[in-house]
């Protein structure tokens, strides 16, 4: 299970804090396409439906959740980007 | 004292009337000059491509020239900004020459850009670019008979987020008025975990899109698309065939924001989402799509946060203690089922909701779009103000 135990140190991080559904996932998208495979994406976010959205798309992508955490007042997801594109 | 709104869409036209018509005894007086900056002698009311591209509406019907829209106090500068130096409070044209400002306004919109995927521009109409690649969409399904067509979303964010929703629907109701819906496999592609982003609205379009046979791919974020192999390419690893493509673009910021450094790696300018100021700045505001604040990208927004920016100069000028703060407020019409529309409706601390479709909506949304010029005046906020609520408030700062 993906837990604060699991968390890395991130490639990147994206804060879409304060932003409503669908922009945590819009701003994991883009820094997906941005992101090497081996890539870890650390995803801080305050909509509830970031979790739920975010590992969705990692199952039906094959990419990795590694963490998720929830933080005071957010969460923090991170996802290893382990597939991308035609291989 | 000079005010300078860069972008003459929605958001920039609206924000000229406004300053001018706010600071009339100013500008009578000679201690304020309004500018509008703008290479496009042309303003487009964009919702309109839609029905250029799927209802073969004539194109001349959402065009006018801006000088028809634009207040006679406005000096209005027929040409584009080439460069925005914020640090120095000037703007540097495209002629060279160079205006310098006391207070700044940029409404520089967003650009679709179907060459940021490669493939895309070969192989993919869209409805978003301009009226005439909105007619070649009317052109192609014309002459289109039977297959697959792939519709749906290529890059995020993009104005307007109903639109390819609002596309399919209007394609499934042309198919089946030409009578070869049958014979058409309709494919909606999106990079969403749904039909549509925002989970209410979604639980709207779904069953419609079912009932209608519109298949839907989700989470399909486009890589790429092969024009030859005629196959589009997602960064999930899929692919799906297609007979004809079409595609909302990858949008950016304006070129003279990413020439002038002051918006992110995509060209959107870091802005308060309350106060519309620029990230850094006192004396310089974005409005409309040209910002990063996490709300949809369309002309409702762009004319709310006008309002804000336009309001917040006048109150600086005035030297006054209130500083207006934009709540969010959304209302984006939403073309669903033939001659009905719903409205994506939220501000920051309202979620959106549900809102099924209408027939009286449908019609709120056909009058909205003939009354569009007229909003443009800025002399009739009262009545938007009626409909829409509360769409900012006002802060009294301490002395």
């Amino acid at each position: 299970m993906a837990t604060r135990e699991t968390i890395v140190k991130p490639t990147v991080v994206v804060d879409s804090r304060g932003t409503m559904c669908p922009g945590p996932i819009t701003d994991l998208f883009k820094a997906y396409r941005n992101a090497n495979v081996g890539d870890v994406i650390e995803l801080l976010a305050t909509d509830p439906a970031a979790k739920s959205d975010t590992r969705a798309w990692a199952k039906r992508s094959g990419n990795e959740i590694l963490a998720v955490v929830d933080e005071k007042d957010h969460v923090r997801i991170q996802v290893r980007v382990v597939k991308k594109g035609r291989q | 004292m000079n005010i300078v709104v860069v972008g003459g869409g929605t958001g920039g036209t609206l924000s000229a009337n406004l300053l001018a018509k706010q600071l009339a005894a100013e500008i009578a007086a000679g201690n304020v000059n309004v500018y509008l900056v703008s290479g496009s002698e042309q303003h487009i009311f964009q919702p309109g491509y839609l029905h250029v591209a799927f209802k073969n509406q004539n194109a001349r019907e959402i065009v006018r020239e801006e000088d028809s829209l634009v207040r006679r106090e406005v000096h209005f500068i027929k040409e584009n900004a080439d460069r925005l130096d914020l640090k120095n409070q000037t703007v540097l044209l495209e002629s060279g020459k160079t205006i310098k400002y006391d207070y700044l306004i940029i409404a520089t919109g967003s650009v679709p850009d179907p060459s940021a995927i490669p493939g895309l521009n070969e192989s993919a109409l869209n409805f978003h670019t301009s009226t005439a690649e909105s007619k070649k969409v009317w052109n192609a399904i014309q002459h289109f008979e039977k297959g697959h067509v792939v519709i749906g979303i290529a890059g995020v964010p993009h104005k307007c987020p109903p639109s390819p929703n609002e596309a399919a629907f209007l394609l499934d109701d042309y198919f089946r008025e030409r009578g070869i819906r049958q014979d058409v496999k309709m494919i909606y592609v999106t990079p969403y975990p749904r039909p549509y982003p925002a989970e209410p609205m979604s639980r709207v379009v779904e069953p419609r899109f079912e009932k209608r046979g519109i298949e839907v791919v989700t989470f399909f974020n486009v890589e790429s698309v092969d024009a030859q192999k005629r196959e589009v390419y997602s960064l999930e690893g899929d692919s799906i065939s297609y007979d004809l493509l079409i595609m909302v673009p990858p949008h950016r910021g304006a070129d003279v924001i990413l020439k002038s450094g002051i918006g992110d790696a995509d060209g959107w300018i870091p802005t308060d989402k309350n106060t519309m100021r620029i990230i850094g700045y006192e004396n310089a505001y974005a409005i409309g799509d040209a910002t990063n604040i996490p709300v949809s990208k369309t002309g409702v927004t762009a004319h709310l946060e006008a309002i804000v920016a336009t309001n917040n100069i006048v109150s600086a000028v005035r030297r006054r203690r209130e500083i207006y703060r934009y709540n969010g407020r959304i209302n984006c019409p939403f073309e669903m089922d033939s001659g009905r529309a719903s409205f994506v409706v939220g501000s920051y601390d309202m979620p959106v909701r549900e809102i099924q479709p209408s027939r009286l909506r449908y019609a709120m949304k056909k009058t909205f779009a003939k009354f569009y010029w007229r909003t443009l005046s800025g002399n009739w906020d009262w009545l938007l103000n009626a409909y829409f609520g509360k769409t900012h408030n006002v802060q009294t700062t301490e002395v």
